[in-house]
This record gives structure tokens, C-alpha cells and sequence, in this order.
């Protein structure tokens, strides 16, 4: 074997002598979206992490929890006015308090979502340009009113009252929403989630559709992040834009057809195992009383939401 | 040439995957890491190949820590890559080439080598693998075997001076397996460093290397030459490396250590 090793491979002296200096490699956009891809391990870590803690509503069944998430949406989308929102917006911070949940980690989030897709979204509306009302700001003053098309263009333009109104009933209802659809994920195991859905009659086959696409997004990850790692070991320096392209239209190509290997094998793995077109779930196990009285009280908090004016 | 001083990895700050490690490599040497699986043979691997960073302690290389940072400086970069080569345990997500050709020259190109020269160490490599029929076949028509090979050419072909394998043989045929270990022996007699992450016994017997071990609870339990570690039953059993074993003989049942490679004797 000694013989056929060519001889490249006997001189050690071709490496780069010289170590240290040349600047500095600048992260490229695909390691900065390969490093957001390998979040999602974290993302999907600190999930289940703190969905497997110890607290009422931890230990809540995930079915009267999926019951109550659905309950709250339906009376955060139908209230009208700001202070149940404002209610509904403290009972929630409460809660997350009660299940020991780390209310900074947590906010950031509701907040951050409730910023871009509540407030920013709803800001124009606080313009009397866009909803008629009476201006208690005035920012800009015109030397007389607009008329196009089928907007009126008032001489004064500002923040009206109304808008404010708006703005606050729009971002807390999404604030609302946010932060109860978070409570019940943090508090929730993904499995028990999907399992639970089952109480809105969401049929077995597409739960199950639901879990494996959830989990072969962490295992596609894995698989990303690590092929994105065999090609850091061989690369020495910067790689180009267009090469970067190149790799990862290469690597689509390489995923599409694992994940096509990796179906046939999964439904060779159910067929193996009795499948034979109807899929059962294991079920439940039963609903105690404890759980009971802690879903009543949660509902009928919900209920009192709804008839507060 | 390699020092890692009292490093310590966890994944995702909660799972811990090496608790203070320290060894030493020198130029020229053949090292195992041996360890159950779990007990951080890989992690210690890829942190070796700076490919993750301990979360505390030092890893040097020629002297030079080896960290994010100094991991972002041109020169270090290309010296640090060309010198050390890794070998993933998966040889799928190691070839993300169209082609088996295309691959072994993806390294000596980054390094800066032009086409014709790059194009002669990858048709020495196919002819010192065995591969030369391979050389236009799309990477994911390769069996189990070939893969290994590609993957291992594929970084043959940049020279490097240190070869970090995770599991070699791990899922080869028997022909494979010892073609492979015949290549590494000679790589390492042409004077190349290797590193072998592994829980196979029978292959550090091989090697015949200085073997680190590591343990279930991810801590550097012993580090000494192949004979003293192989013949450590104690040792061998605390770190789930071999284990009791029940069969029979002549109609009736008896039990041993039982290792695959040292250990089963009667």
C-alpha cells in the first residue's frame, strides 16, 4: 500500500507557512442563514425544555388547554373594546407568571410579533387621511383639502382619536393572541399539541402528516447544518456569491431527493408495522377531576371576558 | 502539535458532551479516542477540526489558539484547513459535489491550486483509492463503501497533514474495512497525523495507536499506549467498551467479558 501513495501526499511542506494576518474572513450571507437554520435546534429545544416543566398548567390536559387556547381566540377577536383587551392582556402576563415562564424571554417575542404585525400594520389608520375622526394631533397642515379619486385628503392631517382607538384595539388583540398561542405552546409538548387537536375532529391522518412534517424539519436541519459544516472543514478561505448560490441550489437538489429516499423508507418502516391505509393513534389518558376544575375556572374566565363591556 | 487544555462542549448549554478535557498530539503520531457512544468522541473530534468551540479551556494548534476568532483571520484559515483534514462519520452530508471527480477537487481548489495541478492529485487519488470507474458517477449513486473512499480522497486531495476520521469503518464490508485500515496505516507511515474517533477495540489493536478514553460521563477517563488500554479490563468495563456476555458451549452456558476483539477468551 506504501507504494501507491502519490507523491503530493509525502511532502508536507506545502501547506501555507506563514499563520497569522490577511485580513479578516467576513461572515457570508450563508453562514448567517445556516446559523438561523441551526436556531431552529435551539428554537425547538428550548420549546420542548420548557413545555416539559412542573406547573398547573404544565400538568393541565393538553386537550382542555386546546379548547381554552380556541375559546380565548374567539373572545380576543370579538371584543370591541380596549379595556377587556387590556384585562385579557394582564390575565395572560399572570399566567405566564404562575407557570414560572421566563416573562422576558417571553414578551420579547409577543412584543417584537405584536410591533411588526399589530401596531405597524394598524399605524396608518391613526391618520384622519385614512380614518375620518377628530384630530387631537395635528402633524401637518395643507393649504387646503384634496380631493382623489375616492380618498378625501383633509387640510389638516393628524392623529385623530379614533385612530389611537383603533391602533390600541388592533395591537392588543394581536398581542393577546400572541401571547396566549405562546402560553399554550411553552406550556405544551409538541406531541400533546398535535394529539389534542383531536377534540376540533382534525382527522388522525393529518396530525400525523402534521408531527412528521415537524419532525423532518428538525431532522433536515440537522442534515443542513451539518453538510454545511463538511464543507467548512475543506474550505481555506471566502467563498464567492455565485459559488454560494451554486451550493445551495446544489444542496435544494441533494435534499429533495434524501427526502424522497427517506419517504420511501418511512413508508416501507409503516407498512412493516401493520400499516395498512388507516392510521390509529394511541389516545389519551384520562381527564381527572383536577383537571376538570382547572379547565372550568380557565373557561369560565373566558366566559367572563367575553360578556365584560 | 495539538493541545487541548481542560476544554468542556455542552449542547444547547444543557447537555454536556466533554467535562475538562486535556490531551496532547504530536506530529506524526496515530491517536484513538475510544468511549461509548454518547460519550463525546465526535464533539471532541469536531472541535479538534475547529469546527465547534469548546465553551471553555484552550485548543492550540501549532501554538495558535484555535478560536472563533482567530478561525477569521485569511491566513490562519487557509493554514488551519489545509492542514487538517476531517472525515465525517456520515459520508452523505461530506459529498456535496455533482460528481465523484468534482469532489476531489473542490479542496485543492479552495486552497488556491490551479486546475491542472488539481486535476493530477485528484486521477492520483482515484488510482490509489480504487476508484478511477467512479469518476463521473453522481456522489448519491455510490454504494456505502465507495462513499468512504470518495470521502476520504476528498480530502487527501488538500494534503492536509493531520487526518481527523470519525468512525472509519463504521458500516463497511470486511474488505473495506481492512483496504481502509491498510491506507490509513500507510498514510500515517508517509508521515501524516491521524486521529480515529472510534469504539471499535479491534481497530485501535490495528492501529496500534496512544488511545484516549473517554467515558459515559463525558470525562477523559485514561490515556496511554494501545496495550495498556486494550488489556485494562476494569477500565474497559467501567466505560461500557466491553460488557458480560452469555452463550453456550457444548449444551451449556456460561458467561465472559466480551469485547469482539480481546476479550473473548474462555
Amino acid at each position: 500500500m506504501k507504494s501507491n501513495i502519490p507523491p503530493f501526499l509525502l511532502d508536507s511542506s506545502s501547506a501555507s507557512s506563514q499563520m497569522r494576518g490577511g485580513g479578516r474572513v467576513d461572515m457570508s450571507y450563508l453562514e448567517k442563514g445556516i446559523k438561523g437554520f441551526a436556531a431552529l435546534f435551539t428554537e425547538g429545544y428550548a420549546q420542548w425544555d420548557l413545555s416539559s416543566k412542573k406547573s398547573f398548567l404544565h400538568d393541565l390536559d393538553a386537550r382542555i388547554k386546546i379548547v381554552f387556547w380556541i375559546l380565548m381566540i374567539a373572545v380576543i377577536s370579538l371584543k370591541r373594546a380596549v379595556q377587556p383587551e387590556a384585562a385579557i392582556f394582564l390575565f395572560t402576563f399572570t399566567l405566564a407568571a404562575l407557570c414560572r415562564l421566563n416573562l422576558i424571554v417571553f414578551y420579547k417575542k409577543v412584543l417584537v410579533l405584536g410591533f411588526v404585525f399589530g401596531f405597524l400594520v394598524a399605524a396608518p389608520s391613526a391618520l384622519n387621511a385614512i380614518v375620518p375622526g377628530k384630530v387631537i394631533l395635528p402633524l401637518l397642515t395643507l393649504s387646503r383639502p384634496h380631493e382623489f379619486w375616492i380618498y378625501h385628503v383633509p387640510q389638516i392631517i393628524g392623529i385623530t382619536e379614533e385612530g389611537i382607538s383603533i391602533i390600541s384595539l388592533l395591537t392588543l388583540r394581536v398581542l393577546n393572541s400572541l401571547s396566549i398561542s405562546f402560553l399554550i405552546l411553552y406550556t405544551t409538548a409538541f406531541a400533546d399539541i398535535i394529539k389534542a387537536l383531536n377534540v376540533i375532529r382534525v382527522p388522525d391522518t393529518f396530525l400525523i402528516i402534521i408531527s412528521m412534517t415537524y419532525k423532518y424539519i428538525f431532522t433536515f436541519a440537522h442534515i443542513v447544518s451539518d453538510m454545511h459544516l463538511a464543507k467548512k472543514a475543506r474550505l481555506a478561505g471566502v467563498t464567492g456569491r455565485e459559488e454560494a448560490r451554486d451550493w445551495i441550489a446544489g444542496r435544494i437538489a441533494f435534499v429533495f431527493k434524501k427526502t424522497q429516499i427517506e419517504c420511501d423508507e418511512v413508508f416501507k418502516a409503516m407498512l412493516s408495522r401493520g400499516f395498512s391505509g388507516e392510521i390509529k393513534f394511541y389516545h389519551y389518558r384520562k381527564i381527572t377531576g383536577k383537571d376538570w376544575s382547572t379547565g372550568l375556572c380557565l373557561i369560565a374566565a373566558a366566559i367572563a371576558f367575553l360578556i365584560m363591556k | 502539535m495539538i493541545q487541548v487544555r481542560n476544554i468542556h462542549y455542552s449542547y444547547y448549554q444543557k447537555f454536556a458532551a466533554l467535562i475538562d478535557v486535556s490531551l496532547g498530539i504530536a506530529n506524526g503520531e496515530k491517536f484513538a479516542v475510544i468511549g461509548s457512544n454518547g460519550s463525546g468522541k465526535s464533539t471532541l473530534l469536531q472541535i479538534l477540526a475547529g469546527l465547534l468551540f469548546p465553551s471553555g479551556g484552550d485548543y492550540l494548534f501549532h501554538d495558535v489558539a484555535v478560536t472563533e476568532s482567530t478561525l477569521k483571520e485569511k491566513k490562519f484559515l487557509r493554514f488551519f484547513r489545509q492542514k487538517i483534514g476531517y472525515v465525517f462519520q456520515d459520508s452523505d452530508i461530506q459529498l456535496f459535489c455533482p460528481t465523484v471527480i468534482d469532489e476531489l477537487l473542490f479542496g485543492p481548489l479552495q486552497v488556491g491550486l490551479d486546475r491542472e495541478e488539481a486535476m493530477d492529485r485528484a486521477i492520483e487519488i482515484l488510482k490509489m483509492l480504487k476508484i478511477e470507474n467512479l469518476k463521473s458517477r453522481p456522489t448519491y449513486m455510490l454504494s456505502g463503501g465507495e462513499k468512504k473512499r470518495v470521502a476520504l480522497g476528498s480530502v487527501l486531495t488538500m494534503n492536509p497533514n493531520v487526518l481527523l476520521l470519525d468512525e472509519p469503518t463504521n458500516g463497511l464490508d470486511p474488505r473495506t474495512q481492512v483496504f481502509l485500515m491498510e491506507l490509513i496505516l500507510a498514510l500515517n507511515e508517509a508521515g501524516k497525523t491521524i486521529v480515529i474517533a472510534t469504539h471499535d477495540l479491534s481497530l485501535v489493536g490495528e492501529l496500534h495507536s496512544r488511545v484516549a478514553v473517554l467515558s459515559e460521563e463525558h470525562r477523559l477517563e485514561k490515556v496511554g499506549t494501545a496495550d495498556e488500554i486494550l488489556y485494562d479490563e476494569a477500565l474497559l468495563l467501567k466505560v461500557n467498551l466491553i460488557h458480560e456476555h452469555i452463550h453456550y458451549h457444548n449444551g451449556k452456558a456460561h458467561s465472559h467479558l466480551h469485547s469482539h476483539y480481546l476479550f473473548h477468551k474462555h
